[in-house]
């Protein structure tokens, strides 16, 4: 299987597992979002282009797949990964510490494009009593689930790097 | 240094690519959520690709629920027999009375001459493949597409009340708008006779597991623990389904109105499976019949085998 099979089919494992297993483990209807993670992981080891470009093909998946606002996670997701990918030449890849701190960043991030766009489109909402029902519980899912995402990603990047290679 | 040149000329180039990207995905936000945009065949495509690992692993997923919920049921099975028993012979004496009710009602009727008709649902039975993580919006995905006969705007329940209304029909597949999501709105009124007050039940940002009635006059008689149904009109939803009930009133910021905060009728956070209403249509009600009741717990054995035996020697 060539790279990009692999990349599409890992891509499509973490998002069926993020849509029909992790609900079961959800808090009021918030669960973790893994395709964020990913794309901050692969930002971090690939650069802005391949960041940006992961992070564009999950948010689009996201939005393809879910019935949500179309275009905003692929809109989200493709600005933090070009924005993590600017760290990529600046840390160690075996580095694992920050990539998993970064991931709090992105979703923070996430959360506060996310709710500037609701505003945009008429939606309003309280922000302080939105910040503690749904940031939190995202914050903290988000932290468990960084270092298993990160370390899949970073193993599957070796194995395709080696592969360039050779 | 030409080869520097060339770098900052390609890298402008690729600045510009980004820029064209990123405001064409602001925009597709915009005409997308007025509805004067929608993805073509795609969307229906990511549906059908994802959905035979979704099927998959849900169904790993919910087998490993089953398992953990039998182990936990074999442990509380004695307590709950005992109340179940308790609430068995409460609700049967709620049935004797709600079929004198229903006897007095038809003789009530035929004097008036009223035409009596009920809705009847076509429903197919759906199970959950699927949910979003996004805090925004609230869909899931289930098993059932256009091929079993759902479309989009077909009403979706399950026996507790309403859950909310297919966005999107695909081949196998559908994805499903909850009433909890904030752009879904729900025409609705109050069940209790009395009261009547008809409003509009919308999802609410600040609380997405708790749907708001909106619109409601601030003299309205809507008071907490009331019974909130569907109104029927608009016409997606048929009506007389149970959204939920009021848990509590506030005022609306503007002062002329109130909004009622609804818990629904529906454990969405427990959603495995739903029904599609695919079709209704009016037919006159069954009569009804006393169910079988569980050997060991009648409340009058005799009476019980009576009947048992009356239906054995004629058959309809």
């Amino acid at each position: 299987m060539n790279k990009f099979g692999r990349l599409a089919l890992f891509v499509i494992a973490l998002y069926v597992l993020q849509t029909s297993l992790l609900p079961m483990i959800a808090y009021r209807g918030i669960s973790p979002n893994l395709m964020l993670l990913l794309t901050v992981s692969f930002a971090f080891l690939r650069g802005v282009r391949q960041g940006g470009l992961m992070g564009f093909a999950t948010g689009l998946l996201q939005d393809l797949a879910s019935g949500t606002f179309f275009g905003i996670n692929a809109f989200t997701n493709m600005l933090l990964g070009m924005f993590f990918g600017r760290f990529s030449d600046r840390v160690f890849k075996e580095q694992f510490f920050l990539p998993v701190m970064a991931s709090i960043s992105a979703i923070v991030a996430d959360y506060f494009i996310l709710a500037l766009l609701m505003v945009l489109l008429g939606y309003r909402f309280n922000l302080v009593s939105s910040l503690q029902t749904m940031l939190l519980p995202m914050l903290i899912y988000q932290l468990a689930f960084a270092y298993p995402v990160h370390r899949f990603t970073y193993e599957l990047d070796k194995k395709l790097s080696e592969k360039e290679k050779h | 240094m030409s080869n520097r040149v060339r770098k900052d000329k390609d890298s402008h180039r690729k600045l510009w690519a980004v820029l064209f990207v990123i405001v064409s995905l602001f925009c597709i936000i915009f005409f997308a959520a007025r509805g004067r945009f929608q993805a073509p065949v795609s969307s229906k495509a990511a549906l059908l690709v994802l959905s035979p690992f979704q099927q998959a692993v849900s169904w790993v997923g919910s087998q490993v629920r089953y398992v953990t919920s039998s182990v936990w049921e074999i442990v509380t099975i004695h307590e709950q027999n005992k109340l179940l028993r308790n609430e068995v012979e409460q609700l049967r004496v709620q049935n004797l009375e709600a079929s004198e009710a229903l006897a007095e009602n038809e003789r009530l009727r035929t004097l008036l001459g009223y035409q009596q008709m009920m809705t009847q649902f076509d429903m197919v039975g759906a199970r959950v493949i699927g949910r979003e993580s996004a805090t925004w919006s609230n869909v899931i995905v289930i098993d059932r597409g256009q091929k079993d006969g759902v479309d989009a705007d077909m009403a979706v329940v399950t026996e507790k009340g309403l859950v909310g209304h297919v966005l999107e029909a695909g081949w196998n597949t559908s994805k499903v708008q909850l009433i909890l999501d904030p752009r879904s709105s729900v025409g609705t009124i109050v069940q209790r006779a009395e009261s009547r007050v008809a409003g509009i039940v919308q999802g609410d940002l600040d609380n997405p597991t708790m749907p708001q009635m909106v619109n409601i006059p601030k003299n309205a008689d809507v008071v907490e623990g009331d019974v909130i149904v569907t109104s029927g009109f608009g016409g997606t939803y048929p009506k007389g389904i149970v959204v939920g009930l009021v848990s509590s009133l506030q005022n609306d910021s503007g002062g002329l109105l109130k909004i009622g905060l609804l818990e629904p009728a529906v454990d969405f956070q427990k959603l495995e499976d739903v029904m599609v209403i695919t079709a209704s249509r009016e037919a006159p009600p069954e009569p009804i019949k006393p169910p079988q009741q569980t050997p060991g717990t009648e409340t009058d054995p005799a009476a019980q085998a009576a009947a048992a035996k009356a239906a054995e020697e004629n058959p309809q």
